[in-house]
């Protein structure tokens, strides 16, 4: 696998219109809750303390929410490199069928 | 629709992990036989593009948001196998590293979101595709969501059958509401997702599939 021009802008375009669309996040959706939370809600139920402490959050504001996307990103990135590049490999050593 | 711990009846949890360890499983093996090295990067933007897309939450009706599931959009990218494997990486990333949905509960979070979420969307896929390819693309966005969502209802209903006031919440409030709040989720999901496949059709064709093409797009 090349790291091209194309993949890197790729990456580039993606990030950046998660930085922009964070903007509108923060100021429109920020702190409002999602379809379950609502349903939680309106069922009287209260998010119980979860077993596994995460060690990181998505940030309280909007530069570190920003830097979370993009930890988050990186993260899944090199995860599905990972996975997939050893699919990839298992599949060019098997045997024709 | 990340389910926290603590909400689900706990052999609902393990059911949720068996069915999504089983349907993990099953694509590995089916994307080990056509994976290429061409598919590695595409994979790995997508998965890691739909997990930004789901930081960002637009607002609905009264007071509640909704965000990219991203189902249908891997679906079209790489294939239903690959799109269980794409969607499985970013609810694993999420729950591991953010918190996001419960450890115990990541098997129904993997079953609804990884599993039924992309098979609805590679059924009507495929039972549209001789229809305009928006038309396609938005029935199956929004019905990936709504199934979900469905679903959803139903593990919360059975939680609650199982164990009333410790678990769950009652189907006459977990169904209508999941899947009331969701169906204009999923308006949100179809219109972003045809905005999406429109822009590949038009500039990369050869990234979507599934879908008619005109004839000056087929590639």
């Amino acid at each position: 696998m090349r790291i091209n021009r194309k993949r890197v802008l790729a990456v580039i375009v993606v990030l950046g219109i998660f930085a922009l669309g964070a903007v509108g996040y923060w100021i429109v959706s920020a702190g409002m809750p999602d379809g379950l939370e609502q349903t939680m809600e309106n069922a009287g139920i209260e998010e119980q303390e979860p077993v596994y402490k995460a060690p990181l959050d998505y940030g309280g504001d909007y530069p570190m929410y920003i830097l979370m996307g993009a930890i988050g990103f990186f993260a899944v990135l090199i995860s599905a490199l990972g996975i997939a590049k050893l699919m990839a490999k298992k599949n060019e050593t098997q045997p024709d069928r | 629709m990340h389910i926290p711990d603590g909400l689900m009846w706990p052999i609902t949890m393990a059911i949720g992990w068996g069915i999504a360890i089983f349907a993990l499983a099953i694509a590995v093996r089916k994307e080990q036989t056509t994976m290429t090295n061409e598919k590695v990067p595409t994979m790995a933007v997508l998965a890691a593009g739909i997990f930004v897309a789901q930081m960002l939450n637009f607002p609905i009706v009264g007071g509640t948001t909704g965000h990219l599931l991203g189902a249908t959009l891997a679906t079209l990218v790489v294939g239903p196998w690959a799109a269980i494997i794409v969607m499985s990486i970013v609810i694993i990333v999420q729950g591991f590293l953010f918190g996001d949905g419960g450890i115990l509960a990541m098997g129904l979070n993997l079953v609804n979101m990884a599993v039924v979420a992309v098979a609805v969307s590679a059924i009507v896929l495929r039972f549209t595709r001789n229809i305009k390819t928006e038309a396609s693309v938005f029935s199956a966005a929004w019905c990936s969501v709504f199934v979900a969502s469905l679903v959803c209802g139903l593990e919360l209903a059975v939680s609650d059958m199982m164990a009333p006031g410790y678990y769950g919440i009652t189907w006459t409030v977990s169904i209508p509401m999941m899947t009331g709040l969701h169906s204009i989720i999923a308006i949100g999901e179809a219109l972003i997702t045809i905005s999406i496949a429109t822009y590949f059709l038009r500039v990369y064709p050869a990234l979507i599939r599934n879908v008619r093409r005109a004839p000056e797009a087929a590639t």
